[in-house]
C-alpha cells in the first residue's frame, strides 16, 4: 500500500502525530498532490505557520473553506482553517430549542471557558468540521492535519470522550455536589458537605460550584441532539472512507510521545494505516549496514580529516535516528509510506509542497500520470 | 567548592542588561536568581537544557532542583528513573521532581477541605477540567505555588536548594502558567488564594528572583515561535534571559574548503555528509541572526549533539557549555 492508494481510495486522511513533527505541512503537501492528482480536495488545518497560510491563500479564520489558487497546476484545492470556538458555537445554535436558549449558553462565562478547553472539545469541534464538510462539502477527499492535543487520541476518541463527561457522574457531582453522598447518608452528612463547599468558595473566591451548577443545567437540554450527531461523527471516524497515518519524526521526546499516541489509538480501536517518517536521514546512505566508503586521496591532510569526521557525525546521526524510531514501528505496526528528508526550511509556496509531495509520493511505475483523469 | 559564588556586577538584576540594548554578550546572567524557567517550542530540547543547566549549577556547588513541569524526559536525561512530586536525588547537590496541574489541585483540595474521600471524588475523572474550566489559571497557580514552596523549604537550617530550574510545558502551556497569578488576579480580589496570588507574582516580576529562558532550535518555525512568545512574556513584566539556540552544527569547512568540495564526486558519501553538514550550518547561522535581529540580543548557542543528548557524555557536554556562559564554571 502506498500514500496514493490511500488518497485515491478513500474519502477523509487523518494525519496524527505530536506536535512538532511536521504534520501541518505533510497534511497540506498530500492534499496538495492529491488535487493533482486529480481528485477534488480540501485540506482543514490547525495551527499553520505564516508562510504555509500564504501558500494556502489563507487568511483569518472564516470557517469556510477557500479555494488555493493553483496557478498552472490543474485540479481543484480548498484549505480551512478549524476554528474550534465558531464549531462549538454553530452546532449549540443549531441544537438548542430556541434561539434564547441559544444565547443563554453562549453567553455563560463558563461555556465560553469551556467550549476552549473542556477535555475533548476543541478535538470533538474539529471532528465536527470533518463532519460537516465530509458530508456536504462535496469533496472526494478530506486531508485532516488533527489539533497537538496533548492526549492527542482525544481527536479521535472525542465523540465517545463528549458524551462520557456529560453522562459521568462526575458532571452529576457538580450539578449537585451533595449527590455524591448517595441515598444512605444522613441530614448532617448533607449539611456539613454544603458547608464544606460554601467555604470552598470562600476560600477561593470563586462562585464556582453554583455557576457549574447552572451550566450543567442549561447544557443538558442540548444533549439528545448532541448525542445522535456524536454518534454519527464517530460512526464515519471508524468506517472503511476513513484512513489514519501517523507522521513521526526520528527525535527522542517526539517519538516517545508518538509511542503513546500509537498505544492510546490501538487502545481505543483505531488503527494506524501507515507511517510518514519527517527529517530522516537516508539510511542508504549513512545507516550502519553501509559499508564505509574508500577514502578521498590526494586532498590536503585537514580536510580530509574534517571530511572524515562529518561522515562519522552522520553516521552516529543516521545511527540515533535508527534507535529511536525502531519501538516507534514496531507499535504503529503499520508500513513506512514515505522517509521525508530533513529540508534546509519549511516549504513556503505551492511550489515547495509540490516538490515535497515528490518525496511523501516516491515514484511508482504507473502513477505519473493523475489516475483518475483531469479536474473534477 | 561549598557555596556558589557571590554575583558580581555583571551578573546583577537582567532588567539593567536587558534588550533596549543590542548586542550584549552571549552570556546567561544567572547570578542571584532561584527560580529559572526554560521553555520554548515543543521538540527543541528544553528537558536536555534544563538537565544541562541543573549540572552545571550542581557542578559549580549550588544545591539545585532541576522539576519537570508538564511532560519531558527529564528523568532520563538526568540519569535517573521515573520522576516524582517528592524530589529526589539524583547526586549530592542535584534533586529531580516533576509536578502536574491535576496532582497540584488534588493536593490543593485535599488540603481545603481536609476530607480525603470527598476531595478524590471531586477531582474523579473529567470534573478536574470543568473545574480548571471554572477557574483559569488555577492549576496553574498550584504548580506555582508548589514551586514557591520549594524555594522557601530548608533543610538543617538553611535553604533546601538553591536554584530551582523548572522543564516548563511547551511555549502554548508556559504562556498560561507564567500568566495565572494576573489572569486569576481578575477573577479573585479578597481571601487566601488572592494573597498567595499577590506574593507569587511580585516573585515572578523580580529579576533578581527569577529568570525565564526561552529555547529554540535554529530552525525556521521555532525561531518564529520563540520571536513572538518572547514578546508575550516581556508583556507579562517577567525577566528575560537572552534566548538559547540548542542544535546549532558547529562551524567545519570555510570557503576555500567548499570550493575544494566543489571539486570532488557529489555521490562520495563523505562529500554528501559534509554538504548536508554546511546546509544546516548555513540555515542555523541564518536562523540565529534573524533571531537576533529581532529581538537585539545575542543568543547563547549549544552545539548540535549527532548521536543526541541521552548519549553518554551528552548532557556533560552541554553543562560545560552553559557552565562557561553563565560564568557558574569560571
Amino acid at each position: 500500500m502506498t500514500l496514493a492508494d490511500l488518497v485515491e481510495q478513500h474519502r477523509v486522511l487523518l494525519c496524527v502525530g505530536s506536535g512538532g513533527v511536521g504534520k501541518t505541512t505533510t497534511a497540506a503537501a498530500i492534499a496538495a498532490e492529491a488535487a493533482r492528482r486529480g481528485r477534488v480536495t480540501a485540506v482543514l488545518t490547525v495551527d499553520p505557520a505564516q508562510r504555509l497560510k500564504d501558500a494556502l491563500g489563507l487568511g483569518a479564520p472564516t470557517g469556510k473553506p477557500r479555494r488555493v489558487p493553483l496557478g498552472r497546476i490543474p485540479g481543484r484545492l480548498d484549505a480551512m482553517l478549524l476554528d474550534v470556538k465558531r464549531t462549538f458555537d454553530e452546532l449549540v445554535g443549531g441544537l438548542a430549542s430556541s434561539p434564547e436558549q441559544a444565547e443563554r449558553i453562549l453567553e455563560n462565562r463558563l461555556y465560553q471557558n469551556l467550549s476552549g478547553t473542556l477535555a475533548g472539545t476543541a478535538e470533538y469541534m474539529a471532528v465536527e468540521s470533518v463532519y460537516r464538510l465530509a458530508e456536504e462539502g462535496g469533496y472526494d477527499l478530506l486531508v485532516v492535519d488533527t489539533p497537538p492535543a496533548r492526549h492527542a487520541v482525544d481527536f479521535l476518541d472525542a465523540p465517545r470522550r463528549l458524551l462520557a463527561l456529560l453522562d459521568s457522574r462526575a458532571f452529576g457531582i457538580l450539578k449537585d455536589p451533595t449527590t455524591i453522598l448517595g441515598g444512605t447518608a444522613s441530614r448532617l452528612a448533607h449539611v456539613v458537605l454544603s458547608g464544606v463547599l460554601r467555604g470552598l468558595e470562600r476560600f477561593t473566591g470563586l462562585g464556582l460550584v453554583r455557576e457549574i451548577g447552572e451550566f450543567v443545567q442549561m447544557i443538558e437540554g442540548l444533549m439528545d441532539g448532541l448525542r445522535n450527531r456524536v454518534a454519527a461523527v464517530s460512526g464515519l471516524l471508524r468506517s472503511e472512507a476513513t484512513r489514519l497515518v501517523l507522521v513521526a519524526a526520528p527525535e527522542p521526546r517526539l517519538t516517545a510521545e508518538t509511542e503513546e499516541l500509537a498505544r492510546a489509538l490501538a487502545g481505543v480501536g483505531l488503527a494506524v494505516h501507515g507511517v510518514i517518517v519527517n527529517r530522516a536521514l537516508p539510511q542508504h546512505v549513512f545507516g550502519c549496514e553501509v559499508p564505509a566508503a574508500a577514502p578521498i586521496t590526494g586532498l590536503p591532510g585537514a580536510l580530509e580529516r574534517r571530511l572524515q569526521r562529518s561522515w562519522d557525525d552522520m553516521r552516529a546521526l543516521a545511527d540515533h535516528q535508527a534507535l529511536v524510531l525502531a519501538p516507534l514501528l514496531r507499535i504503529a505496526n503499520a508500513p513506512v509510506l514515505a522517509e521525508v528528508p530533513l529540508l534546509a526550511s519549511a516549504p513556503g509556496s505551492l511550489d515547495e509542497l509540490l516538490a515535497l509531495g515528490a518525496h511523501l509520493f516516491p515514484r511508482e511505475p504507473a502513477s505519473e500520470a493523475p489516475a483518475h483523469g483531469q479536474g473534477r | 567548592m561549598a557555596r556558589a559564588a557571590p554575583p558580581d556586577a555583571k551578573l546583577t538584576p537582567f532588567r539593567h542588561r536587558g534588550y533596549d540594548r543590542p548586542r550584549v554578550a552571549s552570556r546567561l546572567p544567572l547570578g542571584t536568581q532561584r527560580l529559572v524557567f526554560i521553555t520554548g517550542k515543543g521538540g527543541v530540547g528544553k528537558s536536555a537544557v534544563t538537565a544541562a543547566l541543573a549540572t552545571a549549577a550542581a557542578d559549580a556547588g549550588r544545591r539545585v532542583l532541576a522539576v519537570q513541569a508538564g511532560r519531558g524526559r527529564l528523568g532520563a536525561l538526568l540519569g535517573t528513573s521515573a520522576l516524582t512530586g517528592e524530589p529526589t536525588r539524583v547526586r549530592p547537590g542535584l534533586f529531580a521532581a516533576a509536578i502536574e496541574p491535576e496532582d497540584a489541585l488534588a493536593a490543593f483540595v485535599h488540603g481545603v477541605l481536609r476530607i480525603g474521600m470527598l476531595a478524590r471524588r471531586l477531582l474523579e475523572s473529567t470534573s478536574f477540567q470543568v473545574l480548571a474550566a471554572a477557574a483559569p489559571g488555577l492549576p496553574e497557580l498550584l504548580v506555582l505555588n508548589t514551586l514557591a514552596g520549594w524555594l522557601d523549604a530548608r533543610r538543617l537550617g538553611r535553604r533546601a536548594y538553591d536554584l530551582l530550574v523548572v522543564d516548563a510545558p511547551a511555549s502554548g502551556h508556559s504562556l498560561p502558567l507564567l500568566a495565572a497569578p494576573r489572569s486569576l488576579s481578575a477573577l479573585v480580589r479578597l481571601g487566601p488564594v488572592a494573597d498567595m496570588l499577590t506574593r507569587l507574582e511580585h516573585r515572578l516580576a523580580d529579576p533578581a528572583e527569577t529568570l525565564v529562558c526561552l529555547v529554540t532550535t535554529p530552525e525556521e518555525l521555532p525561531v518564529r515561535e520563540t520571536i513572538e512568545l518572547h514578546r508575550e512574556i516581556r508583556a507579562l513584566g517577567l525577566p528575560l534571559a537572552p534566548p538559547i539556540v540548542n542544535a546549532v552544527p558547529p562551524r567545519r569547512f570555510g570557503a576555500s574548503d567548499e570550493a575544494a568540495l566543489a571539486r570532488l564526486d557529489p555521490a562520495h558519501p563523505w562529500v554528501m555528509a559534509a554538504r548536508f553538514h554546511i546546509e544546516r550550518r548555513h540555515e542555523a547561522t541564518a536562523q540565529v541572526a534573524a533571531l537576533r535581529r529581532e529581538l537585539g540580543a545575542a543568543p547563547i548557542t549549544l552545539p548540535f549533539l549527532f548521536a543526541g543528548p541521552e548519549a553518554a557524555g551528552g548532557v556533560a557536554a552541554l553543562a560545560r557549555e552553559l557552565g562557561a556562559v553563565t560564568g557558574m564554571a569560571a
